[in-house]
């Protein structure tokens, strides 16, 4: 085989393997850099238990980038559905799965709402969200007047902090959520009606596919899911918090985003948002083992968000040319 | 005596991986000559303007412009050269004003502010140097695509261009424009200047240049004085045989009524539209562009609101509410856009193939991959789609391909009533063929179709019967016997005779 060739063949595994290359790769540079430290079990267990309300949220978020839109709202959404369900459980007395239940069907609820909003009022996503995200926070504030609320059921922490043998309850939920998010966009006409009605909402129409019914189940789902990232963060830390989850709707989407999604993805769009939520979990945990400065981490969380896209979008550039 | 040459290319090379784009063209203009460049799409000769417009580097070959040697590296230096191109498509900015979008980057400037006076008088002045009338004040945005094509003329004289390159610019534009753009390009050659005219019509090839070359995948076939070669002579130099038909002979066998359409109007430019198609018949209809022609299908189709009219199939009234009730009753529509309005373009082939009728390849509730893969090489090979493989992303399909991918689509939900808006708009000669032979062999499957067509030789080469419309009303129905384009055209412009 002579280079060209050879050159050819690793073009054709990378642009297989897209974003996992990043995430091998780094995965292998924090092996080397660490020592042992960061290939320990109780390391690599640690670090996708701290991806999992990310991943829930960023799951959801991508069922709304890829059907061409944008969801804002979805941290605070997990912020009142943590608190509401924690307020169901101690201050009325609920048992933790009626309380859990009625939380993801307000999720749902505001969903549908956004997504009216979005299809009925014609207001654009960006917009739509960021409205009804104040709107949460506030309802949030209200509610809890802003004070964290303490004293959950066994039962509901376990969701966030138990295990199944070595494996961490919280792994096993999102690894689940995402297989019948990564089925649903492979197997599934709605999936498929969402990877067309992203891509060009004009040309999925004139298909004959509901565009606005699609919209609307996209926030549905996403308000589905960041209730249930809300739950799972109020379990993990024993209390519902206000504010714990303020910036839970950017470190979602910079999962998704991260993962080269966009809203002409297509069927692998669930395990690219997982590479996605891996490769940030990677680099914050990476640096806590290098003892690298808080302050320094956000900075460098910025910059390698930038390069990720850049890459993503250089590869993308530079396979058009090809064609 | 010999002209002098504006342009000269020798033994211009161009690749791209795995393919010879440009093969050792040879290539000339002369001052003030209207060159046409044909050839199939895919012939080379895109690529052969970028080389010329500086977006592309050529591999090998030399370039001489206006007597000197040149090497046209950037958009930047062919504009400072004199060498301007006009793409299909249109680089304006649509919320800035005219005069803006044509002095954009090279504002005049006062006092170190940009002299809006200055720009509005120069612009002003260049409009009517080329007998346009134009308000340089408005914003381009509601300008026709005619009058937006005007302003990439008028910026191109700004430079100075010695040489305008103009690629496609009737595709998308209404008879009466197309004179109008004919007029300004005789006046630019009255000024000295030379144009290279692309086009797939042959009609317009022998109204407006003088000469006209030839490229065939890649290499460059020759060149003809217009006045001395015929269309056959061309469409052999194009697609490298001699093309026996342009149309595929019909005989129709039209069966009873499918579609019946009564008094559709949407209160503005459609009003008041009845028409019938039948089983095995290919309905034609003609019109200037904005006669109401694709408002009136996109109605029949449910892609717009209707304020009133009913429509019957085999008889029985339908309700069609929007383009999903148009796919459970069967009617297909291949829009005339077909890139912004039909397919998923980074999709790929086999994906775009089944989006209609996902049903189709259910299995137990679920999406079925193999039956997915057999639907799409079905199609591909029934309809000759020229691809590498089902797995190829539509976008890098040619446009005749694409075409045939929309139609597929259609074809996969077992549409019965198919309505085509211009199915070979921007689509080369070879591919036209075979499209009229597809809508042959549906309408002899007993599917009822439905032609929207601008070009007036095609729509008189396939139809069987032919609506004429005008402002938004039938003009006149067209039978097979009385078939002219005189009629027509009469029609067509609001002509009473009979």
């Amino acid at each position: 085989m002579n280079m060209k060739e050879f050159k050819g063949q690793v073009r054709k595994v990378t642009d297989a393997l897209g974003i996992w290359v990043v995430l091998i790769l780094l995965f292998l540079a924090l092996s080397i850099s660490t020592g042992k430290t960061f290939l320990q079990a109780s390391n690599l267990i640690n670090l996708v238990r701290q991806i999992c309300v990310t991943c829930l949220v960023a799951v959801g978020a991508t069922f709304v980038v890829c059907g061409g839109e944008i969801d804002l709202s979805s941290g605070e959404m997990a912020a009142l559905a943590g608190c509401f369900s924690a307020m169901l459980m101690v201050r009325y007395g609920w048992s933790t799965w009626t309380s859990i239940l009625v939380v993801l069907a307000v999720g749902t609820l505001f969903g549908i709402l956004t997504g009216l909003v979005v299809t009925i009022l014609n207001v654009p996503s960006f917009i739509a969200t960021l409205g009804m995200m104040y709107v949460l926070e506030g309802i949030v504030l209200l509610l809890t007047r802003g004070t964290p609320i303490n004293g959950l059921h066994e039962d509901y922490i376990a969701i966030g902090r138990g295990y199944v043998g070595p494996i961490p309850i919280p792994v096993i939920i999102v690894a689940v959520i995402i297989l019948i998010g990564a089925f649903v966009f492979k197997f599934m006409k709605f999936g498929r009606n969402i990877q067309a009605v992203g891509e060009n909402a004009v040309a999925a129409k004139l298909s004959g596919i509901n565009v606005r019914m699609i919209k609307i189940a996209i926030f549905a789902v996403g308000g589905l899911l960041s209730a249930a990232g809300g739950v799972m963060l109020t379990a993990r830390l024993s209390s519902g918090q206000p504010t714990a989850a303020s910036d839970l709707s950017l470190q979602a989407m910079a999962g998704v985003f991260v993962g080269g999604n966009s809203a002409t993805s297509s069927e692998h769009a669930m395990f690219n948002t997982l590479a996605g939520s891996l490769i940030i979990g990677m680099i914050n945990n990476g640096m806590n083992l290098l003892e690298v400065n808080a302050y320094w981490q956000k900075v460098a969380l910025g910059v390698i968000i930038i390069s990720a896209i850049a890459m993503d979008a250089y590869r993308t550039q530079s396979l058009a040319k090809a064609s | 005596m010999e002209q002098e040459n504006i342009l000269e290319l020798k033994g211009i090379c161009k690749g791209f991986p795995g393919v010879k784009a440009l093969d050792n063209v040879d290539f000339f203009v002369r001052k003030g000559e209207v060159l046409a460049l044909a050839g199939e799409n895919g012939a080379g000769k895109s690529t052969l303007m970028k080389i010329l417009s500086g977006i592309y580097k050529k591999d090998s070959g030399s370039m001489t412009f206006n007597g000197a040697e040149v090497v046209v590296d950037s958009p930047k230096e062919a504009e400072r050269l004199g060498l301007s191109i006009i793409h299909q498509e249109l680089n304006v900015i649509l919320g800035k004003s005219v005069a803006e979008n044509i002095y954009i980057g090279r504002q005049p400037v006062k006092y170190g502010l940009i002299d809006w006076n200055r720009m509005y008088a120069d612009a002003d002045a260049l409009f009517r140097h080329l007998n346009i009338p134009m308000d340089v004040k408005r914003v381009v945005r509601g300008l026709s695509i005619a009058q937006q094509q005007m302003i990439g003329i008028a910026k191109a004289v700004s430079f100075d261009a010695k040489l305008v390159i103009m690629d496609e610019p009737t595709s998308s534009l209404t008879d009466q424009e197309t004179r109008v753009l004919f007029q300004i390009i005789r006046d630019l050659k009255s000024q000295n200047r030379s144009v290279i005219f692309i086009t797939h019509r042959l009609d317009e090839i022998f109204e407006i240049a003088d000469r006209v070359a030839v490229l065939r995948d890649g290499c460059s076939v020759g060149a003809k004085v217009v006045s001395e070669t015929t269309k056959k002579e061309l469409i052999a130099m194009m697609i490298g045989r001699e093309m026996t038909k342009q149309f595929p002979p019909r005989d129709a066998k039209i069966g009873s009524e499918l579609l019946r359409v009564e008094n559709l109007s949407d209160g503005k430019k459609v009003k008041g539209v009845s028409f019938h198609v039948n089983r095995g018949e290919v309905l034609g209809f003609a019109g200037l562009v904005g006669a109401g022609r694709t408002e009136t299908m996109r109605m029949v189709f449910g892609a717009d609101h209707r304020r009133c009219g009913q429509i019957y199939l085999s008889g029985k009234e339908i309700r069609i509410h929007s383009p999903h009730d148009s796919v459970i009753n069967k009617i297909a529509f291949v829009t005339e856009d077909r890139k912004g309005e039909g397919l998923l373009l980074s999709k790929k082939l086999r994906t775009n193939i089944v989006m209609v009728a996902l049903d189709k390849i259910k299995k137990r509730g679920l999406l079925n991959m193999a039956m997915e893969r057999d639907a799409a090489q079905k199609y591909v090979s029934e309809l000759k789609v020229v691809t590498p493989s089902i797995q190829q992303k539509v976008m890098y399909l040619s446009g005749g391909n694409q075409q045939k991918v929309v139609v597929a689509k259609w074809l996969f939900s077992d549409s019965e009533v198919i309505i085509l808006d211009e199915p070979t708009r921007g689509i080369d000669v070879g591919a036209k063929l075979e499209i009229y032979e597809l809508i042959n062999r549906l309408a002899a499957q007993g599917k009822a179709i439905i032609v929207v067509s601008s070009d007036m030789e095609e729509i008189l080469g396939i139809s069987d019967r032919i609506l004429v419309m005008h402002e938004g009303r039938i003009a006149g129905e067209v039978k097979k016997e009385q078939f002219s384009a005189k009629l027509i055209s009469e029609y067509a412009i609001g002509g009473t005779a009979l």
